[in-house]
């Protein structure tokens, strides 16, 4: 590994400040859980001059329940994610989301801010995350601004934070709480595997009618960033719940998509892919909305 | 350079190390503790997995500056001089390494596993050891010999140390 200066940040105001100092003349990185930063400094030539060690910034490790909604600090690991107890009762979907990422180990360090941060088209984070309308705060120099975590993702490791600037917290809002909402992944492997296709479906159920409400789908590795499949989400807005519906909503995610072939597989198998998991993570989410009901009705 | 201080196998132990040395060559280099191993240094074969405050981690993708002030645990705080880690006697009893190399990182894999749940099923086992990689002999023993550390059996009397 190259040379490069540690600095360690007390919290998160220190480390805005330490960047705020330094990168503007210096290549600075910031280190979190390291599950990929580490890789990089070892392989990358890209080597940074400076590295600002958030990861003892304990005001960014916090999954708190507020009125805006629920929120999470961006050093939260994964390990923590799969824990938490409100998570396990709300959002099941961000629980198995953390469990397909990695091993054990990495889990145990990486954070979920980080891997947002990473911005790679098969953040696994991303799709359940972007399917529950989640903002993101990023604190600068100037103060914190918001934006939702779909415009966070710029295109394939690009992210909207400028140099100087940190990523916070994140942010799912109070009209999404315990949203139904399924995530699956397709890899290689079961185990530390990237995904191929990764989807997130989430949505409301009007049970009067028996129709989709708010209907959410968003999809990764499929494009430069995670997206939303916008055409199927117009498909079931207001339509009534059906097999027909879900797997004609697969169709149209896999029309939405732009997948390119690389060594992993081809365009036509990870459309295949989305049409399939799209319809899947559905009846997912709807076995989660129907399970929510009967508790209730208990 | 960086000073480390930190709690060793129940030791504490500082160096003066650069910046960018990872606790991996810490332990390896500094403390000559060589029971972690370094494989792929990037954080998929598991071989160089301790402890860290009680969890598993990747000690190749930790700085050794990140872990100062905390509790490490590598495989050479397991046995003592009369006798093995119930992990590794069952380890020995069911064969579950060959060559050895990935060993360390499984069986601190297993600690941290049953320190948490001590009954695990074996859906669970598998889990834990899915970011340890074994290319000799596969997972089969491994599995049975965690399974039959949480059955409290393998408390056959160590044999002696030299």
């Amino acid at each position: 590994m190259r040379a490069f200066e540690f600095v360690a940040a007390r919290d998160s105001r220190h480390a805005v400040a330490l960047l705020a100092e330094r990168a503007g003349t210096a290549k600075v990185k910031v280190l979190a859980g390291g599950t990929d930063l580490l890789a990089d400094l070892k392989f990358s030539s890209h080597t940074p001059d400076v590295v600002v060690d958030i990861s003892r910034a304990e005001d960014l490790k916090y999954i708190a329940m507020t009125e805006e909604g629920l929120r999470i600090g961006s050093l939260v690991t994964h390990t923590e994610i799969m824990r938490s107890p409100i998570v396990r009762d709300l959002f099941p979907a961000l629980v198995d989301a953390a469990h397909t990422i990695g091993a054990v180990q990495t889990r145990n360090l990486g954070t979920l801010g980080g891997n947002l941060v990473t911005a790679v088209p098969s953040v696994d984070s991303g799709p359940t995350l972007v399917a529950l309308d989640a903002r993101v705060t990023v604190l600068g120099p100037a103060g914190q601004r918001q934006m939702p975590l779909a415009e966070f993702f710029v295109g394939p490791r690009k992210t909207a934070l400028k140099p100087d600037e940190l990523l916070v917290e994140i942010l799912i809002p109070k009209e999404n709480l315990g949203k139904p909402t399924h995530f699956l992944k397709f890899g290689l492997r079961k185990g530390q595997a990237l995904a191929l296709v990764n989807v997130a479906a989430s949505f409301w159920v009007n049970w009067d009618a028996q129709a989709f409400v708010a209907p959410r789908i968003a999809l990764g590795a499929v494009a430069p960033k995670v997206m939303h499949a916008s055409t199927a989400e117009a498909y079931l807005e207001g339509r009534a719940i059906a097999p027909e519906a879900m797997t004609e909503a697969g169709r149209l995610a896999a029309g939405d998509a732009k997948p390119i072939s690389d060594f992993r597989a081809s365009a036509d198998y990870r459309r295949d892919l989305i049409a399939i998991l799209t319809r899947r993570a559905l009846e997912g989410a709807f076995e989660q909305a129907r399970a929510k009901r009967a508790e209730k009705k208990k | 350079m960086t000073k480390v201080t930190l709690t060793v196998n129940g030791e504490t132990r500082t160096a003066s190390v650069p910046p960018e040395m990872t606790l991996l060559r810490m332990l390896r280099e500094e403390l000559n503790l060589t029971g972690s191993k370094l494989g792929c240094d990037v954080g998929d074969c598991g071989a160089c997995t301790v402890l860290v405050d009680g969890k598993a981690v990747n000690s190749c993708l930790m700085l050794a500056g990140q872990a100062d002030g905390r509790d490490v645990l590598t495989i050479e705080g397991l046995a003592t001089m009369e006798r093995l880690h119930p992990i590794q006697q069952a380890f020995e009893e069911k064969g579950s390494l060959q060559c050895g190399f990935c060993g360390p990182g499984v069986i601190m894999s297993a600690k941290a596993l049953l320190d948490d749940n001590p009954d695990p099923t074996e859906q669970e086992i598998r889990d834990a050891l899915a970011g340890n990689l074994c290319r000799c002999t596969g997972y089969s023993k491994m599995i049975e010999a965690i399974q039959a550390v949480a059955r409290g059996e393998s408390a056959r009397p160590a044999r002696k140390s030299a």
